[in-house]
This record gives C-alpha cells, sequence and structure tokens, in this order.
C-alpha cells in the first residue's frame, strides 16, 4: 500500500461522512462501504475504551453517552499519534476545558489532568523513595543548602476547585455526598512502591514541592511557599513530603546567597 | 533572611516533623509484594511485563503467570488449590 493510500485510508477512518478511500475491495465482491463502516466502528469503540480506561471517575462523573461522545469529537481531532495507547489522551483535558457542552462542569477538565497525572505515575519507573532516617542525618546548619530528587512518578497539580475531592468521590475513596465548600484544591500524585497515592496538598505545599521538585534549594522552597501562602506550615510539609515518598536521592549545593 | 538562622528554623521544622512520622513500621505495613497464583480468573492485578496492562486478563484460576498485590510477607503464607502463593513467576497456563 503506498503511502497515500494509508493516509487516505486513516483519515476515512476517523471521519464518519467520508466515503470508502479509493480503491478499497473486499475479496468477495461485495459491500466494501458496509464492511468498511463495521472497521470504522471498531477503530473508534477501541480509542473510545482506551479513554475511558484512562479516565473513569470522568467517566462516572457525566455518564457514558456523555463520555462517548466527547472522547467521539476529540478523537476525531487529535487521533493517537503511537499504536501504543498507554498515553493516548494526554490532551484530552484541555481539549475537554474547550468543549462546549461540557462548559458548566468547571473542574472537570482539573479532575482529568489528575486522572491523566495518576495513570502517567503508575507506568513511571520504580525508585527508591528516601526514608525519614536519611533526612535525620542531614547536618543541620546545611538543611537550607539541600537539594532533592524528585520521583520519576511525581506530579503536582493545582486546582481552582475540589478536583481532588471530587475525583475521590467518584472513585471510590470518599463516600459521595453534596459539597458544602468549593475550596481550590493541590494535589500530589506519587507511586512511592507499587501504588499510586494522591495527596492532597496543605497551603502553599504545590509551591514547596514544585520549588523542590524544579531543583532548588529547601531554603529557596521554603521562601517560595512562604511567598504564596502565608499560612505555609514547614513542619507540617516536611512531615507530609517525608511520608509521601515523593524524593529519592539527595545532595547538598555550595553555599549560595540568592534563590 | 541570614542563613544561619534560615538553616536554625529548618532544622527545628525538620525535628518536628520526623517527630510526627509514625516509626518506619508504618511504612512496611503498607507494602506490598506481587503474589503470583493466587488470584482467581480475570482478578489479576498484572503479569506481562512492563509498559503493559494487563490487570484482569488471567484465564484461569490461580493461574502461576498472573499476581495480585498482597501485604508484604503474606504471599508465600497463601495456600490455594493445587498449592501456594509464590513470589516467583510460574509457567504460563497451557
Amino acid at each position: 500500500m503506498s503511502r497515500d493510500t494509508q493516509d487516505r485510508f486513516a483519515a476515512a477512518l476517523l471521519d464518519r461522512e467520508s466515503p470508502v478511500p479509493q480503491g478499497l475491495e473486499s475479496w468477495t465482491g461485495t459491500a466494501p462501504p458496509r464492511r468498511f463502516a463495521v472497521y470504522r466502528n471498531n477503530v473508534m469503540q477501541g480509542l473510545i475504551g482506551a479513554l475511558a480506561s484512562r479516565f473513569p471517575a470522568t467517566e462516572k462523573i457525566v455518564g457514558r453517552d456523555f463520555f462517548t461522545a466527547m472522547a467521539d469529537a476529540y478523537i476525531g481531532k487529535h487521533p493517537p499519534r503511537s499504536p501504543v495507547l498507554l498515553t493516548y489522551g494526554e490532551d484530552f483535558p484541555d481539549f475537554v476545558a474547550g468543549f462546549e457542552p461540557a462548559a458548566g462542569l468547571v473542574y472537570l477538565p482539573d479532575v482529568m489532568r489528575l486522572e491523566a497525572a495518576r495513570s502517567r505515575a503508575y507506568h513511571a519507573a520504580d525508585a527508591e523513595p528516601l526514608t525519614a532516617a536519611t533526612f535525620a542525618a542531614i547536618p543541620t546548619p546545611r538543611l537550607s543548602d539541600l537539594i532533592l530528587t524528585p520521583h520519576p512518578s511525581l506530579a503536582i497539580l493545582r486546582s481552582a476547585y475540589p478536583a481532588v475531592l471530587i475525583w475521590a468521590m467518584n472513585s471510590g475513596k470518599a463516600e459521595p455526598a453534596p459539597l458544602t465548600a468549593w475550596p481550590a484544591e493541590d494535589a500530589l500524585v506519587v507511586r512511592p512502591h507499587m501504588l499510586v497515592e494522591v495527596h492532597r496538598l496543605p497551603p502553599g505545599g504545590a509551591v514547596f514541592l514544585q520549588a523542590l521538585a524544579d531543583g532548588l534549594t529547601l531554603g529557596c522552597a521554603v521562601e517560595a511557599a512562604l511567598g504564596d501562602a502565608p499560612a505555609f506550615d514547614l513542619s507540617q510539609n516536611l512531615a507530609g513530603l517525608i511520608r509521601s515518598g515523593g524524593f529519592i536521592s539527595l545532595r547538598l549545593e555550595e553555599p549560595a546567597n540568592a534563590c | 533572611m541570614n542563613k544561619s538562622l534560615a538553616s536554625l528554623a529548618l532544622a527545628g521544622s525538620l525535628a518536628t516533623a520526623l517527630t510526627t512520622l509514625a516509626a518506619p513500621a508504618a511504612s512496611a505495613a503498607d507494602a506490598k509484594e506481587k503474589c503470583y497464583g493466587i488470584a482467581l480468573k480475570g482478578q489479576n492485578d498484572c503479569a506481562a511485563g512492563p509498559g503493559t496492562t494487563c490487570a484482569g486478563t488471567s484465564k484461569i484460576d490461580y493461574q502461576k503467570n498472573a499476581w495480585k498485590l498482597v501485604p508484604t510477607g503474606t504471599c508465600e503464607t497463601m495456600k490455594v488449590p493445587g498449592g501456594m502463593g509464590s513470589l516467583m513467576q510460574g509457567p504460563a497456563p497451557v
């Protein structure tokens, strides 16, 4: 098959309105349009299934019919670039953010970003997290020069909505209930051992962990966190950091003055 | 902020953080291990190796090359029809 034929075949697969690609024949000589329609439907169902298995809470929130229609619209505009579908749908949340029928669900793209981060964490490389003992052994005067290496699975998400709680209520982690408050929520996603974990972060926590993940020193990360949230509680955040297993190695930077 | 003062404040917070952390036993308690040969048909976690998603694809009960996550230390004590749980992957079913 020539490159040109393949391109036309692929394009026709994702566009229901397009006719059967030119030159396509069935060996029995009958009804290529009908057979092609079956194949096209199978391809779409497969891709919709791949998205549904990556975004189960999203499917639960909007319902199967809505999800299928939304996925259908996405697939037409963003067909997979790889035969491996593990990371397919990376930009599905961004697509949904601009998808008119879902505009009323303002929190939905953030819930989807959380789900996408969870599956990335699931497939990230294994690494042994730092233990509390390692932190306890750092010479005190050098603490502010500490630089940490993030776990390969680590991701930090910020939402203007209670995206973590909504995700938890729709994935069996929390009892579904009416939301009485509508706070912004930040999340840490990490897979320290075998299971992907989602932690809701305290004030300033997202900026703190992101600064550390970006390679800033502990001293600079604390400054950044305090700038973001004056209520930043260092002890609470350090305990959360160590408990989460989100970092895998440490070193001490040569003392520097500026952040 | 003065450098040594900053480190001092950090040290205090780290000390508080370390005392609020539970003993290492807590992390051992949620540790899991892969246990082969114990999952019912279609209820395995996975086995086919990195980069694949094959959870729920085992064909028979207690398939030897499909695993399930169980608390660390409990796998080899699990008795199933035809044998015990194993930390090593067994052969594919014939």
